[in-house]
């Protein structure tokens, strides 16, 4: 009886410290991988509808089988915003040849006076596969709203300013918000980042 | 005799005017004045620039105009737990015997409503007015953004 009271304790200890033990490998890996990776449970991306710079619907399907970008920004903010986008311009150049499942995406904060025409104009300048994306409140599970970006402002008067996230979000194929880079960006961080998240992810999978 | 003191009167004028301008020159020099390329249709441009106080007193820079614009504001940008926001100045001190430098991610002037496409190779004129009196003019270049300038300060 008390051998077997014994075995059940070690099995017990063992399993437990077994459990700790590749949890806390994880958090390890987690750490090494890069700062601001949500894992374990990224969250899983709703469906969305919204329109693009082209005015062409942009929804789940969109970012599906893709690893997308996210900078969410309005195009009348002269600093912070074409810094970020000419970072992620950059970014873009060095691994889409590489990596051709990549896209990067602004979500503008300030659709009132970010329409369609001001948007392709922006994104464009930057790199003409940028995507621009409306992102009204009104729209139901909008990026915005799902990955819970904050924004704000103090009254649409003249020449009105945005405070707003300036991170970059990272969405995986699976349609999961995986990774939140946060400022300042460079170009050759966020690769490096990039590739280890990927890597991570891919050997999860 | 008439002649001669007419042209030493001349003279005499042209060299104070010219120390006039090359005292205020060396109170404030404005270096490196720079607008980032945007967008056709953008509504707001960017400027840089350094700002070099050369006197024993603070002097600050209360206004900038230009034609060009509708107007022109002192900038500064700050992130603070992730989220960019601007602070807005309406004078900008630059202390003695130092410089400030607006500079992508810090101080920056922000330029609203462009009358005409600005363009590689524009050169709009900007005024700067300071505390001390002394006006500047000067052209400013539009350039590509550099994203490898490693003199981001955040």
């Amino acid at each position: 009886m008390i051998p077997s009271m014994v075995v059940l304790a070690i099995l017990a200890t063992s399993a437990g410290f077994y459990i700790s033990l590749k949890q806390s490998q994880t958090k390890l890996e987690q750490n090494n991988i890069a700062e601001g990776l949500f894992w374990p449970n990224p969250k899983q991306l709703l469906e969305f509808n919204t329109t693009d710079n082209n005015g062409e619907l942009f929804g789940l399907k969109q970012i599906e089988e893709k690893w997308s970008f996210i900078f969410f920004g309005y195009t009348n903010c002269p600093d912070i915003c074409p810094i970020t986008m000419s970072v992620m311009a950059d970014t873009y150049k060095r691994i889409k040849n590489e990596y051709k499942n990549v896209q990067v995406i602004f979500v503008t904060v300030d659709p009132e006076r970010d329409d369609t025409e001001k948007l392709n104009s922006y994104v464009s300048f930057f790199d003409s596969q940028f995507i621009g994306l409306n992102g009204s409140p009104q729209i139901k599970n909008s990026l915005t709203k799902q990955i819970g970006v904050a924004f704000y402002h103090d009254d649409k008067k003249g020449n009105y300013l945005v405070d707003h996230s300036a991170s970059i979000f990272v969405i995986d194929p699976k349609m999961r918000l995986v990774s939140k880079l946060s400022p300042p960006h460079n170009s050759e961080e966020i690769i490096k980042k990039f590739k280890k998240i990927k890597r991570f992810i891919d050997e999860k999978s | 005799m008439k002649k001669v003191s007419f042209i030493l009167f001349i003279l005499f004028f042209f060299s104070y005017i010219n120390n006039i301008s090359a005292e205020d020159h060396s109170k404030i020099e404005i270096t490196n004045l720079w607008i980032s390329e945007a967008p056709k249709n953008a509504s707001v441009l960017v400027a840089y620039a350094t700002f070099k106080n050369n006197s024993t007193l603070p002097i600050s820079l209360n206004n900038i105009s230009s034609l060009l614009f509708s107007s022109i504001e002192i900038h500064k940008t700050i992130i603070k737990d992730d989220i960019a926001s601007m602070e807005r100045f309406s004078t900008l001190e630059i202390p003695p015997k130092s410089s400030v430098e607006f500079l992508p991610g810090d101080y920056h002037l922000m330029l609203f409503n462009p009358k005409k496409p600005m363009i590689i190779g524009s050169a709009p004129e900007l005024l700067f007015t300071f505390s001390d009196g002394s006006k500047i003019y000067l052209e400013a270049k539009i350039k590509k953004r550099d994203i490898n300038n490693k003199s981001h300060h955040h």
